[in-house]
């Protein structure tokens, strides 16, 4: 047959936020008028999601719906810094730090509200845009609550900061503890090599993740599945070439990258083991989730036809030559 | 060639412009008509950011001068939400979160449209066929698909509308929950606007000169003829520096321009600001630079050796940075194994390929702050380093991070941040540069390519006694995120697994190449693909499953890692079970049983050669 199949797998670790530095972030929280709620913190999106996961986390808090949440713009002379957007530490740094902020603005106004019912602030529940105490006949707006909050001369406002316990490294031995969050990940590749032509097609990913907790599943998926085709890339087509310093892959016609016609069915496992040290138990995904495909798809060609790629990407050229290779030995093994 | 009377219906509108018959439609229309929902990727027709309907076919715009549509009917992203009201595909987008960045997502959503147009029961097979000349570098698709799919499905009337509605948590629990991305809207209508896509008053573009050599001394330059042509409004070199002239995510060993040589093909060497794009582009080519090439280094073994040139004074031996890691005895640990192995990877540089290319704008504000507003993925850095290369108090930088096309780490670098902050200090006036596919290639950092020697030991059970990992990475010819690469490729290299005795080395080099930089998985990438590959050869000499050597070795909850961290919760052993129990993995030694048939069971797609798809649309019509 010209097409074989094969199964390979590999696993990874990951470290969360800045490496061997002390990480930090800061967010500023208000309640606004209208029960709506405005958070500024030194973020933007760059395509992973994180103003949702942000204003999910900021409603979880107060007590809103995510659409009340207005995400300040990021702009160093009008939000506190947060610092980059990299490193698998938005969710992690920003995430935890907006929360912080969160619950501290809605603290000032449970205890306007407590004062107000005469009621224990530990039975005041905020939920979905509504205020109440438990046990009683007490149950109005956010807006409501915003508005005794102003009329009583207090802002329900918050502010945080969120930095991790962390070290450089030692210069001879490397000792130190660069991270004070883990993730770990595997996963498995099915492959259909065609011992004619060379050509490897990924056909399955099954990919498990610990994120910690997972804020928006389907966030999280979004990056498994987009981390395995820039790794699928990487591994079977993406090839930046210079011939003396001059690039010979100048433009997207030279330097291919994975279509939709390449792509795996990719199934994503998440795994949640929360972060002790963080308020809410979040970790993150981002770039361990291209890390262990690669290998599992060169142990998967392996699988299928016997030949180990151990210099990337795996072209067709270079596939069909190794099978050449491999078929050469086996043919003077026998003579 | 004379100028064009244009006109043609644009989202049903007539419109009628004077125009350049050589113009590209697609910037007339982001230009002329300021309709900028539609995106340039790539100019040369592979990316498909561009796509709009002419005459009511998919066409790339990048590609078509605007005399080839003459009295044509043009409908681009904006025609689809024209009412506000996002159509069903759009929807579909929001709700299956098929957008990330946003930056393809005008063209796929065209592209999208007009598949489900040409065969309304399109399958998911036929569905990639038609996307495939649209690229997408985040989502990897599979949520494209799923968001097509539903759109079809509500289209036809086989799930209800109410599918497309986002969702209300009970108890306002929204943590794990999917709620739809509140910043979709604006993606999938085209309304969300790039640095690019803005505009300031008074605007001058910005045209980059860049070096031809790898490695060159700087004789002159001479600005005189591009300063005095009407319509150029500044011209800069490292000499309108006030500061101090160097940027880097860990040495600032880059300065803002080339000064006294050049280090590599593509570095800035002298900007210009003027009235339009193309007499900035003229200007640039106007100034005349006069080199003396040197001596270049293109491979980091070469820049090892002794008596190679010297990339960067500071470093007289090119390297860039060491990272070693120590545990117990190596050597002690290779005599006591009872199986070593050695193996050699390679891996290579790798364009991150972001959809939006680098695109800025600065202006001095009515206080006297330098504001910058570009998709920077650091903008608290950037305003440190920024505030010492023109020598103003941090309160005089102001860094906006517009809206992020892609970056996967390689925005990280401030690599045209500081010229526009010169250029509007120098004339006062608004800029805006925006850099085509060719220059973004060129000019910004890669992923480290890297060559490993890796050797382990084994113990007869599986057991890791002993590792010995060196790495070699070329960096290229600036500093940017090199340590930082090296220092995470070393510290996860070995993987997360019980290792004795272990000495890892990370080496970063300079060479003339292109800057290597930051890149998603920043090392961990490299180092992790010998680690696991080189399990799998240990899996076959020993005769074990991968899954089980693995298990065998990995840390536990309470392990110390390399670099002697004690973790208190390690989740590697949940993983490894979590991914064998879905993947029905079938236990086995590896490379003991290729060519087998067993596979091709269930989370598959099918295997196809390329138009096989299409097979099954006509299926589907004829049962219709």
């Amino acid at each position: 047959m010209a097409r074989k199949r094969g199964r390979g797998m590999a696993a990874c670790w990951y470290g969360i936020a800045r490496t061997a530095t002390v990480d930090r972030a800061a967010a500023w929280a208000e309640i606004d008028d209208g029960g709506s709620a405005k958070i500024v913190t030194g973020v933007t999106e760059i395509g992973e999601g994180i103003l949702t996961v942000l204003a999910q986390i900021a409603a979880h808090e107060m007590g809103l719906k995510p659409e009340d949440v207005v995400i300040g713009d990021n702009d160093t002379a009008r939000a506190p810094e947060a610092a980059h957007a990299g490193a698998t530490r938005q969710t992690y740094m920003i995430g935890n730090v907006v929360a912080l902020a969160s619950r501290e603005a809605r603290a000032k106004l449970v205890q306007v509200m407590a004062t107000m019912w005469d009621v224990d602030p530990v039975t005041i529940r905020t939920e979905n845009g509504f205020v109440f105490a438990e046990n009683t006949n007490h149950k109005i707006s956010m807006g409501k609550a915003v508005e005794h909050c102003k009329q009583r001369g207090v802002v329900p406002v918050g502010s945080a900061t969120f930095g991790t316990d962390t070290t450089g490294l030692d210069g001879a031995d490397g000792s130190g503890r660069p991270w004070q969050a883990y993730v770990f990940g595997c996963q498995v590749a099915e492959v259909e090599v065609d011992t004619v032509t060379g050509e490897v097609q990924v056909l399955g990913v099954w990919a498990a993740h610990d994120v910690g907790r997972a804020v928006n599943p389907k966030g999280v998926e979004g990056q498994i599945e987009g981390g395995i085709v820039q790794a699928l890339g990487q591994a079977l087509m993406e090839d930046y070439q210079l011939q003396d310093g001059h690039t010979t892959t100048p433009g997207f016609a030279k330097y291919i990258l994975p279509t939709s016609l390449d792509v795996p069915q990719i199934n994503s496992i998440i795994v949640e083991d929360p972060d002790p040290i963080g308020p809410l138990g979040v970790k993150g995904i981002g770039e361990p989730a291209m890390v262990p495909t690669i290998p599992a798809i060169m142990n998967a060609i392996y699988d299928a036809v016997g030949v180990r790629i151990t210099s990337l990407p795996a072209t067709p050229e270079k596939v069909l030559m190794a099978i050449r290779a491999k078929d050469r030995e086996h043919a003077q093994a026998a003579e | 060639m004379s100028d064009l009377a244009f006109s043609a219906i644009v989202n049903g509108r007539k419109i009628s412009r004077t125009a350049k018959p050589s113009q590209r439609l697609l910037d007339f229309i982001r230009d002329d008509l300021n309709l900028t929902g539609n995106k340039e990727g790539c100019g040369a027709g592979e990316c498909g950011t561009c796509s709009v309907f002419v005459d009511g076919v998919l066409m790339k715009s990048c590609l078509l001068p605007v005399a080839k549509v003459q009295g044509a009917r043009i409908d681009t992203i904006e025609s689809l939400a024209k009412t506000g009201e996002l159509s069903v595909l759009q929807k579909a987008f929001h709700k299956a979160g098929a957008s990330q960045c946003g930056y393809c997502i005008p063209g796929m959503v065209m592209a999208a449209t007009a598949a489900l147009r040409i065969n309304p029961f399109a399958d998911r097979e036929e569905i990639k066929e038609r996307l495939g000349g649209n690229i997408c570098r985040c989502t990897g698709y599979q949520k494209i698909f799923d968001a097509v799919e539903l759109a079809r499905d509500v289209q036809n009337g086989h799930l209800p509308v109410t599918m497309l509605d986002g969702i209300d948590a009970e108890q306002g629990d929204y943590i794990g929950k999917n709620v739809s991305r509140i910043d979709a809207p604006s993606k999938v209508s085209g309304r969300l606007k790039y640095a690019g896509d803005m505009l300031m008053p008074d605007m001058l573009h910005v045209h980059v000169l860049r070096s031809p050599h790898a490695h060159a001394k700087i004789l002159s330059i001479d600005t005189s003829a591009a300063e005095a042509m009407e319509g150029v409004e500044g011209v800069i070199t490292c000499a309108d520096v006030p500061g101090e002239d160097g940027f880097g995510v860990f040495v600032h060993d880059q300065p803002v321009m080339a000064r006294d040589k050049v280090r590599y093909v593509g570095e800035a060497v002298a900007a210009v600001a003027a009235e339009d794009p193309v007499l900035a582009r003229q200007a640039a080519a106007a100034i005349k630079v006069v080199y003396e090439p040197l001596p270049a280094l293109f491979n980091a073994e070469d820049a090892l050796k002794p008596g190679a040139p010297v990339i960067h004074d500071y470093a007289p031996d090119n390297v860039t940075k060491h990272i070693p890691i120590r545990v117990g005895d190596v050597e002690k640990g290779f005599a006591e194994s009872d199986l070593v192995i050695e193996e050699h990877y390679d891996t290579q540089a790798i364009e991150h390929a972001y959809l939006e290319p680098e695109a800025g704008l600065a202006y001095v504000d009515h206080d006297g702050v330098v504001v910058v507003i570009s998709p920077s993925q650091n903008i608290t850095h950037h305003r440190h380093m920024l505030a010492k290369i023109i020598a103003k108090p941090i309160a005089k930088v102001r860094f906006i991070m517009s809206p992020v096309g892609g970056g996967f780490g390689g925005k990280e670098d401030m690599i045209y941040q500081g010229m526009l902050a010169l250029l509007a200090m120098k004339t006062g006036r608004p800029v805006r540069l925006v850099f085509t596919r060719e220059e973004s290639i060129a000019s910004t950092a890669k992923r480290h390519p890297s060559k490993t020697t890796l050797r382990m030991g084994f113990m007869r059970d599986g057991r890791i006694r002993a590792v010995a990992f060196k790495m070699i990475s070329d960096g290229g010819a600036y500093g940017l995120s090199t340590e930082g690469v090296m220092r995470k490729a070393a510290i996860l290299g070995a993987g997360p697994y019980v290792i004795p005795n272990l000495q890892m080395d990370t080496i970063g080099v300079y060479t003339n190449n292109t800057p290597s930089g930051a890149f998603r998985s920043f090392g961990a990438l490299q180092t992790q693909f010998a680690t696991e590959t080189h399990l799998d050869i240990a899996c076959e000499r020993l005769g074990l499953d991968p899954f089980e050597i693995r298990r065998i070795n990995m840390m536990r909850d309470g392990a110390t890692t390399h670099t002697k961290q004690k973790l208190k919760s390690v989740s590697i052993g949940r993983v490894l079970d979590a991914a064998e129990k879905a993947s029905g993995w079938e236990k086995g030694v590896s490379g003991q049983r290729y060519g087998r048939g067993d596979l091709g069971g269930e989370g598959l797609r099918p295997a196809v050669a390329l138009g096989a798809r299409f097979a099954a649309d006509t299926k589907q019509e004829a049962a219709e």
